[in-house]
């Protein structure tokens, strides 16, 4: 809860960081709007897709700095569009979702099976915009670190 | 939504007198679907109620004596932040452990025969055995319903029968397979190994025809 604390005073986000292009494939619109409407006030663009194949067309006519898929969706599921994704390009991928990503009791594990596809990180709703700016941050630093060290 | 709150009018009407195992069973899916559903509305009142409390200094003071405008988005997030931090602990609960091996094996096998239904049909292929030996051929179809994402309501008018009916069958397919609902089902699927699965062919129109385009 902490985190979410420090949005109420204010130090959610940092204007500069927030210019990312992010694409949110999710089948419930609503996600997508919120982020749109508080990101864009700080100069940032988000594209929606409320299907899988959808994200994937819109990938191949615009590049975005990362892309945020929900991992249970009617039609094409998060984890095939993750794989789709990953064929075709390089660009960062979080994965959301609903359910607790990871359970050692049942075995389950979400976060395993997204990352193994090629997601960078996974975070689970309801997230607050905090949140969400980390795991773009950490996802896009990881990126860089991992392009320094292929250029060597 | 609007699919999500019909549901619940009709599990509203099971709270009268003492519901059947398979009423029981029908609330306890609509119960998990809300639940996950409100997960995205639920995010979005965290950005909106946070980006109203990041930007509370460019509110108005009100009027009277209550409190600032600001103070108020604050409060706002405040009890946003409680409402996600129980919302997730609902979900939790409704992810109840699974009886046994079994349900993952008999999950993996109905998605296996789901996905090659769809691709060749119901009579290219015999069955799996979960499928042929437990499944009558109704359920068959109101299970293809149900991973489509129809409501009772909807899965009900595409077969002609009444809802209740399409409920009562459902509830009896769930149980047979060994999940809880529609959701654990699909969670049964996310378990399955790779490769099976990514074949699944979009399930409806506007999907396909925006792949072939």
């Amino acid at each position: 809860m902490h985190v979410l604390e420090e949005v109420a005073k204010g130090e959610a986000f940092s204007p500069a960081k927030q210019a990312y292009r992010i694409l949110v494939i999710d089948d419930d619109n609503c996600v997508g709007a919120a982020i749109k409407a508080t990101l864009m006030r700080h100069g940032g663009e988000i594209e929606i897709a409320p299907r899988a194949c959808v994200g994937i067309e819109a990938l191949g006519s615009a590049s975005f700095d990362v892309v945020l898929v929900d991992l249970f969706m009617p039609g094409m599921s998060g984890l095939d569009a993750i794989s789709h994704i990953r064929r075709q390009s390089g660009v960062p991928i979080i994965a959301m979702s609903g359910f607790r990503l990871r359970d050692s009791a049942n075995s389950i594990d979400y976060l395993g099976m997204a990352m193994q596809r090629g997601a960078s990180t996974c975070i689970r709703k309801p997230f607050a915009p905090k949140q969400l700016i980390e795991a773009i941050d950490r996802t896009l630093l990881q990126g860089r670190e991992q392009q320094e060290y292929c250029g060597e | 939504m609007n699919k999500m709150i019909s549901d619940l009018a009709e599990a509203e009407e099971f709270k009268i007198g003492y519901p059947s195992v398979e009423r029981a069973r029908a609330i306890n899916e609509v119960g998990a679907a809300i639940a996950h559903a409100l997960n995205g509305p639920l995010t979005a009142l965290l950005f909106y109620v946070g980006d109203l409390a990041q930007n509370g200094d460019q509110l108005p003071a009100g009027s009277g004596n209550g409190p600032s405008l600001k103070q108020v988005a604050a409060n706002a997030l405040q009890e946003a932040e409680r409402v996600c931090f129980l919302m997730q602990r609902i979900t939790d609960a409704f992810e109840a452990p699974l009886k046994k091996e079994t349900a993952v094996a008999h999950g993996r096998e109905v998605i296996r025969w789901l996905s090659r239904v769809s691709e060749e049909g119901e009579r290219g292929f015999e069955a799996s055995p979960v499928v042929q030996e437990r499944l009558t051929p109704r359920e068959r179809e109101v299970l293809r319903l149900v991973i489509e994402g129809c409501s009772n309501k909807e899965g009900a008018m595409r077969l002609q029968i009444s809802y209740r009916t399409f409920e009562s069958h459902r509830a009896h397919l769930m149980r047979k397979i060994g999940a809880k609902n529609a959701v654990e089902l699909m969670r049964l699927a996310l378990l399955a190994p790779e490769g099976s699965l990514h074949e699944v062919p979009p399930v409806n129109d506007e999907t396909a025809s925006a792949i072939r385009a």
